[in-house]
Formats: structure tokens, C-alpha cells, sequence
């Protein structure tokens, strides 16, 4: 039996001005094949081994740390180092230059001088230079709240108080994960032929998770230097609902904009996996299994601490839209023939609450989503086949660009913004045209106004103008011509957002891209800001196989007090034993 | 320096976009760099020529000129290979369609090194490429043929200048839907860069890292930072408040 076999059936997809609007985008959740998910099925499936190799912590937990990942083709190691930074230079932008934890994911082995090299450059990230075997280069900022309470807890031979952890959900928050030859280390070009990480994003996603891992090894460490004997082991189930934070600003939205086809792709893989799901039968046996799932959503909703206001009242909204649809769900299941017409009778739902029944659904079908996880890459080309006319290209942009040739662009409101790159460390900024300084140095980010020329221009065209000659002779036009032809032969095609609007949120961006990753728990901190957290409720490293927990994990909750005081307190097992 | 192929790509993506042209497009111009670049053929040096003289050339559309079915010339108005040349070859191919082969003679350009990376990915189309152009120093005549589905061209190179009055600014691109006889074509070329030697150069490039010479890549990173904008308090609050 091929255990591989595809079961894809071609299914009618929702349409793109659907998926693809901003705000169902910022309503995105973590999902079954969201590369979080799939990181800990493969390493679950392939047994890969992650074991300490080296920990050379002074007792006040400063040093350098090895861990070694074995799959079943290579070796790989991730190196951390942990520096002593004051408080004031702890900070999460891009702008930062020191940071309480710096690490690399490296492939191989990691000799004297390698060590010595990533010792001399890792902690200096972007100002660095590492070799090409790194991997991955990242770097992570303590919660100090979360850190603190933790070691003086646990070395008092106390569980720490939940609520304060609940609060957070992490102990490390990275604030960059560098991949893909940034600052020298190895192309993603490099891991197309290795099977460990040839999916985009997936060696950054081991870093981090390896780092989750780290950060309770961190804090036990530290609690049994502080409390000896007495310290005691976090409670197993506060442990998993712990994972590792994420702050994220508006770098991240240069990306989605810069890789329309890796999105669409993303979308369209999502999508298929929706489209296969959607054609079920609403079957009453997968009632106790989504109501389940929804149940864990409400619950997980209702301990999302955000200090956004407006996330705060999306989850609550919510929470009551999914409160009312379990009320309900027996009925809508019977009167339904499919998931695809129960879900048309959920669309007066609030967009949050349309995604998690979505991100629900998805998790009763693996054997029809999980294959999807594997056909998340894709070429990156921008082409124009040979022969085409200037009307070809008219009917691709009234078929699929119509949110960018229907806006106005003489409107002050459709140009409000624009995007720019500080000399600050290069990051990514927004000025109001024509109150700040730089807009004549503007990002080209501006897709729906570049598309909204672009129709003008063709259109006082012949129709039957050969685009090849038309480009030869309005060349500014190429790079979009380029664009919009490849991407509106492509499914999902581009985001149909003008982020030079006034009222445009690149958090939409943002969150877009955080939950195909995988990430919950979205705080947003302003309309730029998020923090979020990577691995929450994933399992330890030694449960990895365990059924209870390799793929159980989408909404984590926070075990009850009761729970954690009913269980017997544990030693600390390995703090620092190799 | 040994650099990444996305480190290299981005910084000249950036140093282009800097430039604030109207003619070019910097992702294939970044391409055209690092293709060049990891055979070992100097994309980097070749860019930041082309950087020192692409804001004093007119930035505006070609003009075709002495059109047949098997031929064109192109004016580049004093613009570069590398701003125009994807487009140049897109009209190409559509004039190619019917016809066997076709000539291109690109008039008073710049920076004819760059077209090696769209010359590669024409081979992989099956169209065999045949490319030459006269130089004012050393060397003097250079010849690039890449025979369908080649991964990298067989280069040449000589010192003696054959014609009386030779054009420095022009480049002559001969397409085909047959092979091109490479000793033919070379005669009277002295120096030969085997196509292998090339293909290795890029693999290493990818397992290696890409080199740069020093000074290269520090003047292209200043190019990069052209199109970055000074800070300010205000500025600084472009990015988002912090918590």
C-alpha cells in the first residue's frame, strides 16, 4: 500500500476577492498544515532526536549552549549564547543591538574554531558574518516577568501562579529569525535537495522550536542553581503551554508584497485543503469532534490576553458568534449536505470567529489536508508568454485586478502613505506623504496604484497592440506587466490591498503570514506591532511521539489550577546534564 | 567577501531601486548581477560601472530601427544592456515566429557584459544564442555563444580589433533555432573560457558562497543605501509604537 497516495480530488475553491481581502487575511488562524503543524509531524514521524551537547552556563546562566538535532539524513546543531544585557537595552525592534539570547541553527558539526567564529559574530546578528552552514540566525529577548517568576518559584519547590503565565504564553520572544543566505549564511537554494528543510520557512520553525526547549532547560537551570535540592520541575502541562514569543513589525509586510507567488501559493494550498473539506458530507459522526474544537477555541479565546482594544472586542464578538454556533451545531449539521453549505449559512459571522470554524474544520480531515503541507513552495518567476496582445492583458486585469483599476488614485485617501526604509538598520517605515520627509526615496510596494496606471496606459491602446512591443516601448510598465500576468494565472493570485491607503492595516499582512506559520495568540500593539506565540500547547521534545499530544495542539489552553495542584511535583530532571 | 545569492540579490534590487529609474526593473537586473557574478564573470564590478554612468544616460525607450523579418537594430539612446534587453528579446522571439533566426544589433549601449544572464535563459527556451561585441580596452572583442539548453555559453575573447572603425557601443545578438558552429564562430578569438569552467564556478558559488572583491562589494552597498531615508524621532515612530 502507497501510504503516500493523494487522495486530492479537484474541488471548487472560494474565490479570491474572498480569500484574498485584507481583512479575512487578519483574521487568519493556525491551521493543521500552517508549518508550525507540520514541523512537529515530520519530526514526530522520522523520530528526530534533539539531545544537549554542550552547556556551558556560568551559574547565573550566561555562556553558550549546544544542542544537537539528528534526523535520519544529517546532523545539525543549535548554538546559543546567552549574554548579560541591562534592561534599558532590551528592546524587540530591529533597531536593537544587544539582546539576552542570540543563536544559530547549524548544519554539521560545530568544531573549536566554528564556535569560536559564531561566539565572535552570532550576538552581533545583522552586523555579523557567518559561514555558510548556518542555517538559521536569530536572536530572543527574555520575558522578564515570566523568567523571573518562574526561577523564584520553581526554586522555592513552588508551581508558579498560572494566571502570570497565561498572560504572556512564553519566556523567550524572538524579535528576528533570519533564514535564507540573510547576512551571509546558506541560500534556501542550499536545502532545496534536503528533506529535513526543503519546505520554505521549516529550518527557521526548528530553530525556534529547539529554543523552546532551551528556555525551560534555561529556567530549570537556574532554579536549581538558586533553590538546590528544593527546586522543583515545572509542571508538564505548564511547560507545553508555554512556547516561544514572537514580536513582529512591518518588515514582515514587505515580504508578502515582494513574494506575491510564495503567498499564493500559501493561500492556494490552504484553500485546496479548504476546497477538499468543504465537499464533505456535514456526517453527525464528526459532530463531538467539532464541537470539541470549538469548545477549545472559546476556551482558548476567553485566555487570549491582548491590550489591543479592538483585537479584544474581535475575540469577544468571537467567542459569543461561536458560543451560538455550538448551540446550534446539531441542527445546522442536519440540514446541511455539506460543510461547504454549512459554512455559506456562517457568513454573518464576524471574520475571527468564520476562520476558526474554518481552521476547526480543516482538523477533522488530515487524510485529506495533510498531503497540502508539502506543496507550499513554489518558483518565484514573474513572466509574460510570447504572442500576447495588449487586450490579453486588459481581460487578466478586469478579471482579477478590479479592487486596483476600480480605486481612485487622484484621491488623496487611496495615496495617504508610503513606505520607506530607515537608515536606521534599514527598517521598514510609514510617512504621510506629504507631511514627511522621504517620499521621494518611496519603497515600490504600491501594487494596486502601479496596476491602476497600468490599465490606463493599456487601455488608450490598440486592443490589438502585441504587448511585447507595447513594453518595448513603455518599459516603466514591464515590471508590473510581469506581475500582474503571472499572478493572475495563478489561483489566489495578488493580496487585493492598497497599502497606500488611509484607512490600510498592515497588520492584516502581518497576521497573514504569522498564522500560515503557525502562530496564536495575536496582541497586537499597535496597527504595526504584533506580539504572538510560536509553539504554544506544542509538545515537549520527549512527548513528540505521544498521540495524546504530536497533534492535538490548535487553540492551546492553559491547564486549571486544580490540575496543576493535584499533580506531585517532580525534581528537575537535566537542568544541566548532558 | 563571500556573500549569499539572496545578500547579493537584494543589495543590488536595492542600489537599483535607489536609482529611481524609468526604465529597468530591479529584480531581473539583481539576477543579471548575481548570474554573472557566481560563474566568476565580475556581475558586481560590471553593476557598479554601470551605476557610475546609468544617471547620465536618457532613461527612455529604445528605438527599432532598419526592421526586416530576420533583423533590427535597436538605439539604446547611451542606455544600458541591462534596462533593456528583456524587453529587446521579448520583441525578438514574436519577430522570430515564422523565421528560423533572427539578428539583433543593439546601437550606442552600455554594459553589454550584463546580458549574459537573459542570453542563459533563452538557451533553456531552446533558442541557441550567439552574442559579440567590440570593446575600447582589454579585451578588444568578446563572444559569447550558448547553444540550446546550454547552462552556460562558451566565452572568447581577443585583442585584435578587425575593422577599420569599430563601434565600442554596440552589441550584435543572433538568435536561432539551430546550433551555432562554436569553431566557426570562434576564429580568430585566442582566449577561451570552456562553458564547464563557468558551471563550475556557479556550483561552487552555491555551496561556497558567492565571492566579491572587497572594494566591489563596498561600493555596491553604498549604492544600496541611496534609497534609505535619515532618521528622525519622527521617523522613528513610522515603524509602530512600542509597547
Amino acid at each position: 500500500m502507497d501510504a503516500h497516495r493523494s487522495t486530492y480530488k479537484e474541488t471548487k475553491l472560494r474565490n479570491a476577492e474572498i480569500v484574498m481581502a485584507p481583512e479575512r487575511l487578519g483574521a487568519m488562524h493556525q491551521n493543521r498544515i500552517s508549518f508550525v503543524r507540520s514541523l512537529i509531524r515530520k519530526m514526530a514521524h522520522q523520530q528526530w532526536q534533539v539531545t544537549k551537547h554542550e552547556w556551558q552556563l556560568c551559574t547565573r546562566g550566561f555562556g553558550h549552549v549546544i544542542y544537537k538535532l539528528a534526523t535520519p539524513e544529517h546532523v545539525y546543531h543549535l548554538v546559543v549564547f546567552c549574554d548579560e544585557i541591562a534592561d534599558h537595552e532590551r528592546n524587540d525592534r530591529v533597531i536593537a543591538e544587544k539582546w539576552d539570547v542570540t543563536f544559530a541553527l547549524v548544519k554539521g558539526d560545530v568544531d573549536v574554531n566554528l564556535l569560536e567564529r559564531l561566539r565572535a559574530n552570532v550576538p552581533l546578528q545583522e552586523a555579523g558574518r557567518n559561514p555558510n552552514n548556518v542555517l538559521v540566525l536569530a536572536r530572543a529577548n527574555k520575558s522578564v516577568r515570566v523568567f523571573e517568576h518562574l526561577v523564584s518559584a520553581l526554586a522555592k519547590g513552588q508551581q508558579p501562579d498560572p494566571k502570570e503565565l497565561a498572560d504572556v504564553g512564553y519566556i523567550l520572544r524572538t524579535t528576528a529569525v533570519y533564514g535564507n543566505g540573510k547576512f551571509g549564511i546558506a541560500d534556501f537554494k542550499l536545502l532545496e535537495d534536503n528533506p529535513d528543510f526543503n519546505q520554505s520557512f521549516s529550518a527557521q520553525m526548528c530553530a525556534v522550536y529547539m529554543l523552546r526547549e532551551f528556555s525551560l532547560d534555561w529556567v530549570h537551570f537556574l532554579a536549581e542553581q538558586q533553590g538546590g535540592e528544593q527546586a522543583i520541575s515545572l509542571h508538564r502541562g505548564l511547560q507545553r503551554y508555554l512556547g516561544v514569543g514572537n514580536a513582529t513589525g512591518l518588515g514582515m509586510a514587505p515580504y508578502l508584497i515582494n513574494h506575491p507567488c510564495i503567498v499564493d501559493q500559501w493561500m492556494t494550498s490552504r484553500e485546496k485543503a479548504i476546497g477538499q473539506v468543504l465537499a464533505m458530507p456535514c456526517d453527525l459522526q464528526y459532530y463531538d469532534g467539532l464541537r470539541g474544537l470549538i469548545n477549545k477555541a472559546i476556551c482558548h479565546l476567553t485566555q487570549v490576553i491582548t491590550i489591543n482594544e479592538h483585537q479584544d472586542l474581535l475575540n469577544d464578538k468571537a467567542l459569543a458568534e461561536l458560543k451560538t454556533l455550538n448551540e446550534n451545531l446539531w441542527l445546522m449539521m442536519s440540514q446541511h449536505s455539506n460543510w461547504s453549505s454549512l459554512i455559506e449559512q456562517t457568513t454573518t459571522m464576524s471574520l475571527e470567529a468564520q476562520e476558526i470554524l474554518t481552521s476547526c474544520l480543516i482538523e477533522l480531515y488530515p487524510e485529506l489536508v495533510d498531503e497540502f503541507e508539502n506543496q507550499m513552495n513554489t518558483e518565484e518567476a514573474l513572466s509574460i508568454p510570447g504572442g500576447k496582445t495588449v487586450q490579453d492583458l486588459l481581460n487578466v486585469l478586469e478579471e482579477n485586478y478590479r479592487w486596483a483599476i476600480d480605486a481612485d488614485y487622484s484621491l488623496a485617501e487611496n495615496n495617504y502613505w508610503f513606505w520607506y526604509r530607515s537608515q536606521d538598520k534599514e527598517e521598514p517605515r510609514l510617512g504621510v506623504r506629504g507631511q514627511e520627509q522621504g517620499e521621494e526615496r518611496e519603497l515600490p510596494l504600491d501594487i494596486g496604484r502601479q496596476v491602476n496606471r497600468l490599465y490606463h496606459a493599456i487601455s488608450a491602446c490598440p486592443a490589438i497592440t502585441s504587448l511585447a512591443e507595447f513594453l518595448l516601448q513603455s518599459p516603466q510598465y514591464r515590471a508590473i506587466t510581469r506581475r500582474v500576468w503571472t499572478l493572475g494565472h495563478r489561483e489566489m493570485g495578488d493580496i487585493q490591498m492598497n497599502v497606500l491607503r488611509e484607512d490600510a492595516l498592515p497588520m492584516h499582512l502581518l497576521r497573514c503570514k504569522l498564522a500560515i506559520f503557525g502562530a496564536t495568540k495575536f496582541d497586537p500593539r499597535s496597527d504595526r506591532w504584533v506580539r504572538v506565540t510560536f509553539f504554544q500547547g506544542a509538545p515537549l521534545l520527549d512527548e513528540i511521539n505521544d498521540d495524546n499530544y504530536m497533534d492535538t495542539w490548535i487553540f492551546p489552553l492553559m491547564p486549571n489550577q486544580d490540575e496543576v495542584d493535584r499533580s506531585e511535583n517532580q525534581p528537575i530532571a537535566g537542568g544541566q546534564t548532558l | 567577501m563571500i556573500v549569499s545569492h539572496n545578500e547579493l540579490v537584494a543589495v543590488v534590487n536595492k542600489a537599483f531601486l535607489g536609482m529611481r529609474r524609468h526604465c529597468g526593473e530591479a529584480d531581473v537586473i539583481a539576477n543579471m548581477v548575481a548570474d554573472l557574478q557566481m560563474v566568476g564573470l565580475n556581475g558586481v564590478r560590471h553593476f557598479n560601472n554601470a551605476s557610475s554612468f546609468l544617471s547620465f544616460d536618457s532613461d527612455c525607450a529604445v528605438s527599432i530601427t532598419n526592421s526586416t523579418p530576420t533583423s533590427f537594430d535597436v538605439e539604446l539612446h547611451n542606455g544600458s544592456v541591462a534596462c533593456h534587453l528583456p524587453a529587446v528579446l521579448d520583441f525578438a522571439l514574436e519577430k522570430m515566429v515564422g523565421n528560423k533566426s533572427i539578428t539583433i544589433q543593439l546601437k550606442r549601449c552600455h554594459n553589454r557584459w550584463l546580458a549574459f544572464s537573459e542570453l542563459v535563459r533563452l538557451s533553456a527556451k531552446g533558442i541557441a544564442c550567439r552574442a559579440q561585441w567590440t570593446n575600447g580596452t582589454s579585451p578588444k572583442r568578446t563572444l559569447y555563444v550558448l547553444n540550446r539548453g546550454c547552462i552556460a555559453p562558451e566565452v572568447f575573447f581577443s585583442d585584435q580589433i578587425e575593422a577599420d572603425n569599430p563601434d565600442y557601443h554596440s552589441m550584435l545578438i543572433e538568435l536561432s533555432v539551430s546550433d551555432f558552429d562554436i569553431k566557426t564562430s570562434s576564429d580568430g578569438y585566442a582566449i577561451h573560457i570552456d562553458s564547464e569552467e563557468l558551471s563550475r564556478a556557479q556550483k561552487a558559488s552555491w555551496q561556497e558562497g558567492i565571492f566579491v572583491e572587497d572594494n566591489e562589494w563596498e561600493a555596491l552597498k553604498r549604492s544600496a543605501t541611496v534609497f534609505l531615508v535619515e532618521n528622525s524621532e519622527q521617523s522613528a515612530q513610522g515603524a509602530g509604537e512600542l509597547a
